[in-house]
């Protein structure tokens, strides 16, 4: 007997789609628009995850007045901020929106540093392999330095959420409303990204962007500040991923270290854009809904799998992540949805320049 | 006496210097970074793995195997996916992509034919090690010796086919421009097939010498290709005595200078050894992008001339 997926898997999964909306969207800006090889995503995510980590609970520890030290103590201590949180929507709420926000602040700053080797004129490749290596370097860093995420062990994060308990009913599956609540932030952030994205790609400067990507020599001899305009479009967005980041943490109520790695957070979104199609948000959309139910539909069918793959279906994600890389990048680069011809001008425009030139030129 | 632990670390160097020489290569030759060069090694450690463990080969004799099985892999790799996307005209980027595609997809191969070894011969095929299966030679470990003998004669036979064959005189020609070495009438396609072929049994031989001395699973390439690429790029991606010269260089730094200060600092250094390579990577991209390959070598030889000139006369002087 095959189980139907119930609310809770669809839920989740909304929840799952709206974070990787806003990761792919802001790296199509990055790598679609502007050509940037970037494969340190997983440190922007992991910049506002990490942030859940080490911020909200240790603002509240002092604001509260605890004593004693906050990560010896951190499962008594975070049950207690829960237990105030709980009672406090208003505190929760700002909270929140503190943490993302300056989740997204941590991604601009990293993404800042991250395109620092820009500003040397390395070439691009070397940015790619840059990127990747320190992406390891800070995994590293924040699973074996105790003081941060006490190491392997990880930190519980405060729940910001927990307020919306008390409006469930026994009708709802347990958490459901947390979910939610996820969704609705998660639904503002990735409005914000849309709405930022999509007027940067119609203005003049998004035309700008594909330009470097086409030709970066042809920009800069039209006196475009390309390297600038490289570090500006990381710093942006990596800002956004860096808030994705966050709301994923608090979704997920512990960090550790290896949290944020470099497969699901760095090679599935790439995945995703290529497959949807570079440039163009409707494609990369698309890209993502696939792929995120399709790894949760193989998450939840494991256990059907089991019996019917000849290997274990834990390997069925990576085995189709880079076959589908693969495939797709042979047969059909351009994604499912190419991208369409940046016209600057309306066809009436157009038109109505062609007849002003006939007419001058019949004069 | 060679000391144990410069034995490791030379032990070390020759394994990222096979790597490094694959990477630098695939991508001067053929004009492809190859993300996956650190999972061919692993594909090396799982073929001698299988030689030693379920055709009861001794060690080192699956050093042939390893040549033939990883070239032949590299060869079928350009074959399916990068003639394809070279075709198609891809960039340098996609094709980056490619490659990091085709590293999740070996690891998951790897992983499923470790599960398999594990299931139908009953060998424990994941965090093992094989220093058991070392022979030791006038007090030096056999993975030193026979690393370092390989080591050398790849590099002579690289040196030999690179300046003394009309072989390596196309295959500069095609690394410099393919289109105007077709142009004289060079088959770049055999050429791109042989280097692919090298690009793909160097690492699988390293992938021989790696279990010795490290605990090896499948994902085991997650860890070196840090290491790879810094020696690839402090070597400047552009001659495989560079890429040789940059693989010494780190692997030194890693595998002496972590000891050494962890001796003073504490052993809470250790788990970071491999942000010695990141931080040679990063310094080497900010001071000298191009690596070793673009020092002013003649400037810098006429400075330690002139500088040993200097001590010299100021030694004879106080004398």
């Amino acid at each position: 007997m095959i189980p139907v997926p119930g609310l809770e898997f669809y839920i989740t999964l909304i929840v799952y789609i709206l974070v990787f909306l806003i990761i792919t969207l802001s790296y199509n800006m990055a790598y679609g628009y502007t050509g940037i090889p970037d494969f340190g995503r997983a440190m922007a995510a992991g910049a506002g995850g990490f942030l859940c980590g080490l911020l909200p609970g240790r603002l509240m520890f002092y604001l509260l007045g605890f004593q004693g030290d906050y990560l010896e103590n951190i499962h008594l201590v975070i049950d207690k901020i829960n237990a105030v949180l709980s009672e406090n929507p208003l505190l929760s709420i700002m909270l929140l929106t503190l943490t993302v926000f300056l989740g997204a602040c941590a991604g601009g700053a990293l993404g800042l540093l991250a395109s620092l080797p820009i500003f040397r004129g390395i070439r691009l490749f070397y940015l790619g392999v840059t990127l990747l290596a320190i992406q390891i370097g800070f995994n590293t860093i924040m699973y074996h330095w105790p003081v941060l995420l006490r190491g392997e062990l990880g930190v519980p994060i405060p729940d910001p959420f927990k307020w919306l308990i008390r409006y469930s009913s026994p009708a709802l599956p347990p958490g459901v409303l947390r979910l939610i609540g996820i969704i609705v932030i998660a639904g503002v952030v990735l409005l914000i990204t849309i709405f930022y994205l999509t007027s940067v790609s119609r203005s003049p400067l998004g035309r700008v962007l594909k330009a470097i990507r086409d030709d970066e020599t042809s920009v800069a001899a039209l006196g475009r500040d390309v390297r600038g305009l490289y570090v500006k479009v990381m710093v942006v967005s990596y800002a956004f991923t860096g808030a994705a980041g966050a709301i994923f943490a608090f979704y997920q109520g512990y960090v550790v270290g290896l949290h944020f790695d470099r497969v699901e957070w760095t090679f599935w979104p790439i995945a995703m854009v290529i497959l949807g199609g570079l440039a163009n948000y409707k494609g990369t959309a698309a890209g993502t809904i696939f792929f995120i139910t399709l790894k949760r539909l193989i998450i939840f069918y494991k256990a059907n799998l089991e019996p019917i793959l000849p290997f274990s279906p834990i390997w069925l994600e990576s085995l189709l992540l880079g076959l589908i890389l693969i495939l797709v990048l042979i047969y059909r680069p351009r994604g499912l949805f190419p991208e369409k011809p940046e016209i600057s001008l309306s066809r009436e425009e157009i038109e109505r320049i062609r007849e002003k030139i006939k007419r001058k030129r019949s004069e | 006496m060679i000391p144990l632990l410069l034995q490791n670390a030379i032990v070390f160097a020759n394994i990222l210097s096979l790597m490094a020489i694959s990477a630098t290569l695939a991508l001067s030759k053929t004009n492809v970074p190859n993300f996956a060069v650190a999972t061919f090694g692993t594909i090396g450690v799982y073929i001698t793995f299988t030689c030693v463990k379920i055709f009861r080969l001794p060690l080192y004799s699956s050093l042939p195997f390893c040549l033939i099985f990883g070239g032949l892999i590299g060869v079928a790799i350009y074959r399916l996916m990068i003639k394809p996307l070279r075709e198609r005209g891809a960039t340098r980027e996609e094709i980056m992509i490619a490659t990091l595609g085709l590293d999740i997809f070996l690891i998951a191969i790897l992983n499923i034919y470790a599960d398999y070894l594990t299931r139908a011969f009953k060998v424990m095929a994941r965090d093992f090690t094989f220093s058991a299966y070392d022979f030791s030679i006038a007090g030096l470990n056999g993975v030193f010796v026979a690393s370092t003998i390989f080591f050398v004669a790849t590099m002579v036979s690289l040196h030999l086919i690179f300046t003394k064959t009309s072989l390596g005189i196309a295959l500069k020609a095609m690394g410099e421009d393919q289109s105007l070495a077709e142009c004289q009438g060079i088959n770049t396609d055999i050429l791109c097939l042989i280097t692919w072929f090298i690009v793909g049994a160097l690492p699988a031989a390293a992938g021989v010498f790696f279990p010795v001395n490290w605990i090896s699973n499948p994902t085991v390439s997650l860890f070196i290709v840090v290491s790879v690429f810094a020696s690839c790029v402090l070597g400047g991606f552009s001659t495989i005595y560079d890429a040789a010269a940059g693989s010494y260089i780190i692997a030194m730094a890693q595998v002496l200078l972590i000891p050494y200060l962890a001796n003073i600092v504490g052993v809470w250094i250790l788990p970071y050894g491999f942000l010695v390579a990141l931080l040679i990577m990063i310094l080497t991209i900010v001071i000298f992008p191009k690596g070793l390959y673009g020092l002013p070598w003649n400037t810098i030889g006429e400075f330690l001339l002139k500088l040993f000139n200097y001590v010299k006369e100021a030694l004879r002087v106080k004398a």
